[in-house]
């Protein structure tokens, strides 16, 4: 039996669109499903990281969702849309741990962890300045940054993430409004 | 321009009021609602305001920060990828797309041969990767596969490189190629009866990368 390599070998398929790639998927063929996984996985897992306040479950949301989504591809009508369609897959995930994690134990929200990798090397003040955002981001209040993440990553309109975090609309409003407040005055004192 | 600032105050998230007061009756979130709107229709409440002025400029440059922070973290999370790839990949390989059952025939009295649907569909595709320039996006054997003889016709969708006509190639070449390919392997790896192989262009392709869909990563 020849092992199954994963060197990720260039193909035509690098290059090819959402839409081919997700068609390809839904009739079972594996390689276009991975270049879909090397293509928004990162962004899941950034997703999944600031939903769920630390990277300790990413791994597991993040396979989760994929899982889910193998098996829900033949139902997705529109190929082209399968980013958003894994971020939304991907949101409900990491909202239904955050719930889970509530239902077991009342405990306060764990910390926000700093933002993973903030290697020290080679920083330049822009970059600085990017990590003091992510810093202040992850740092925001839990369900300021959950709000904010489903908006700004998710694409989610407010109606859908009030929907999803089972809260009024204004009250989504409200807590987006606080988080943008909170990373503009981070970024006033860069100036 | 410089609007002669109140040198932009970053608000006070629970005081509303100083809010609605230095920005000439609105908020933050209403700004930040009209950059959402591209400005348009034109508000001179707000355009003439130098204070919601400021806070635009403020509001795009935190637009313009936090998309480097996301992109940095879609780059870091972009190295080293192979672990989790790895692990996604390994768990999915075990739910293989069957299908129907496709009945061979066999010399034994006892011993029953069949296809799954999925591994003749993953045949046509390999076929098709073999041919520069076409890609098969999605392939259906339609009619009853399940009876021997029964006639099927091979529906195909197919996307072609535009810029694998530098081969000099044109599209009904390069279909007719696929056709001939497919008829091959059908004839070689299964017994079924082949009506017809129909061949649909729903795309063109530049086999170039398609700029990071990452999308909103950085300008």
């Amino acid at each position: 039996m020849t092992t199954v390599t994963r060197l990720a070998v260039p193909s035509a398929l690098d290059a090819a669109s959402d839409a081919l790639l997700a068609d390809r998927a839904a009739d079972g063929d594996v390689r276009a499903f991975e270049v879909l996984v090397r293509r928004h996985g990162p962004l899941m897992r950034v997703h999944a990281t600031r939903i769920l306040g630390s990277n300790d479950e990413t791994d597991d949301v993040v396979q989760e969702s994929f899982i889910t989504a193998w098996r829900q591809l033949p139902t997705l009508e529109n190929g082209a849309a399968v980013k958003s369609w894994l971020m939304r897959i991907c949101g409900r995930k990491s909202i239904d741990r955050v719930r889970a994690r509530r239902d077991h134990a009342d405990i306060t929200e764990t910390d926000a962890a700093a933002p993973a990798a903030l290697t020290p090397h080679h920083v330049a003040e822009t970059q600085e300045q990017a990590e003091a955002l992510a810093r202040c981001l992850a740092e925001l209040p839990d369900d300021q940054r959950r709000c904010w993440t489903l908006r700004e990553l998710g694409e989610y309109s407010y109606t859908d993430i009030a929907e999803e975090l089972d809260l009024p609309v204004s009250t989504v409003r409200g807590l987006l409004a606080r988080a943008r407040k909170t990373l503009l005055r981070e970024l006033e004192d860069w100036r | 321009m410089n609007a002669p600032d109140i040198p932009f105050v970053a608000f006070d998230p629970e005081e509303l009021a100083e809010e609605q007061a230095r920005l000439s009756g609105h908020t933050i979130e209403d700004l930040n609602d009209y950059l959402d709107r591209g400005r348009t229709p034109s508000d001179s409440s707000i355009d003439d305001s130098p204070a919601c002025t400021t806070a635009l400029t403020r509001l795009e440059r935190l637009r313009a920060a936090l998309r480097r922070v996301d992109s940095a973290a879609v780059d870091r999370e972009s190295a080293g990828t192979d672990g989790w790839v790895a692990t996604i990949i390994d768990s999915i390989r075990l739910e293989t797309r069957a299908g129907r059952r496709i009945p061979l025939t066999s010399d034994s009295p006892v011993a029953r041969l069949a296809l799954t649907e999925g591994a003749v569909i993953g045949v046509l595709r390999t076929a098709g990767d073999g041919i520069d320039g076409i890609l098969i996006s999605r392939c259906r054997l339609d009619g009853d596969v399940t009876e021997p003889g029964a006639q099927i016709t091979v529906r195909l969708e197919v996307s072609v490189g535009a810029d694998g006509m530098n081969t000099g190639e044109s599209i009904t070449a390069l279909t007719s190629r696929l056709r001939a390919a497919v008829h091959a392997v059908l004839v070689q790896q299964t017994e079924l009866s082949i009506a017809a192989v129909d061949i649909t262009v729903t795309d063109l392709y530049l086999t170039t990368p398609p700029p990071s869909s990452e999308g909103e990563a950085d300008e």
